[in-house]
């Protein structure tokens, strides 16, 4: 491959992907804020577990509600 | 204390300061590799969110603007390797009035499609290096690599490219 080859693919590149414009128009800073506030309440999956397995011990075992309740 | 070390510490302002300070540069980057302007302000947000989360490992004496580039070559990374190789990449309006410009817009459509064949890390190191003519160093340094490891990267795609090329017909 010599270095013309390179240059001819490098034409040919740069005519099939135009110029992009580089600026970007609006501040993304409410973006992020947002994306941060959904992160950080998201339930952990370690909780959905605790209310998954409370839930069957409840379902199996329903007079265990009445204890439960009692010491609330 | 200084604003890196406010930012690694996850005061909330700091790090508001420098997204406001640093969007521009981070987007800039991506939209290079994604082309797509939509795409990128995404993958930029992703890249700053990530950046935050990434706090503790950011030395606040290091260069902030370095180190949030090589997280969003991550980042367009990630979404090269998600994307299916057959949604097209925008290209500029052209008024199909001369077989010429048929052909040229064919011609181009086969490149791009070559393009798009080629492993995700080969496609932003031929991207940023042939396409946008970025520094070598600077690609090397966002790609977490060597500058050799970058030319032995740009040297296989155009040694693909050109393989696909002639498989689809078009003689480079």
């Amino acid at each position: 491959m010599t270095e013309h080859d390179d240059h001819q693919i490098r034409e040919a590149l740069q005519q099939s992907f135009p110029p992009v414009n580089t600026e970007l128009h609006r501040d993304l800073w409410p973006a992020v804020l947002r994306k941060l506030d959904a992160r950080t309440t998201r339930v952990p999956w370690y909780d959905w577990a605790l209310i998954g397995l409370s839930t069957s011990v409840f379902l199996f075992f329903p007079q265990l509600i009445l204890v439960f309740a009692y010491h609330l | 204390m200084d604003l890196f070390q406010r930012f690694a510490l996850g005061e909330i302002d700091a790090f508001e300061t420098l997204v406001r300070q640093f969007q521009g540069d981070v987007y800039a980057w991506i939209v290079r590799i994604v082309r797509d302007p939509g795409i990128a302000e995404d993958l930029t947000v992703e890249t700053l969110w990530r950046t935050y989360r990434a706090r503790h490992q950011f030395r606040p004496d290091g260069n902030f603007a370095a180190w949030a580039r090589r997280i969003a070559t991550n980042v367009a990374l990630d979404h090269l390797r998600r994307k299916r190789p057959e949604q097209p990449l925008l290209t500029e309006p052209v008024e199909p009035d001369s077989p010429d410009h048929l052909l040229q817009q064919e011609t181009r459509e086969k490149i791009q499609q070559a393009f798009r064949r080629l492993p995700p890390k080969l496609r932003v190191a031929a991207m940023l290096a042939l396409v946008e003519e970025r520094p070598y160093a600077e690609i090397a340094n966002a790609l977490g690599t060597s500058v050799g490891a970058v030319k032995l990267r740009v040297f296989r795609a155009i040694r693909i490219l050109r393989k696909h090329l002639n498989h689809l017909g078009v003689r480079r």
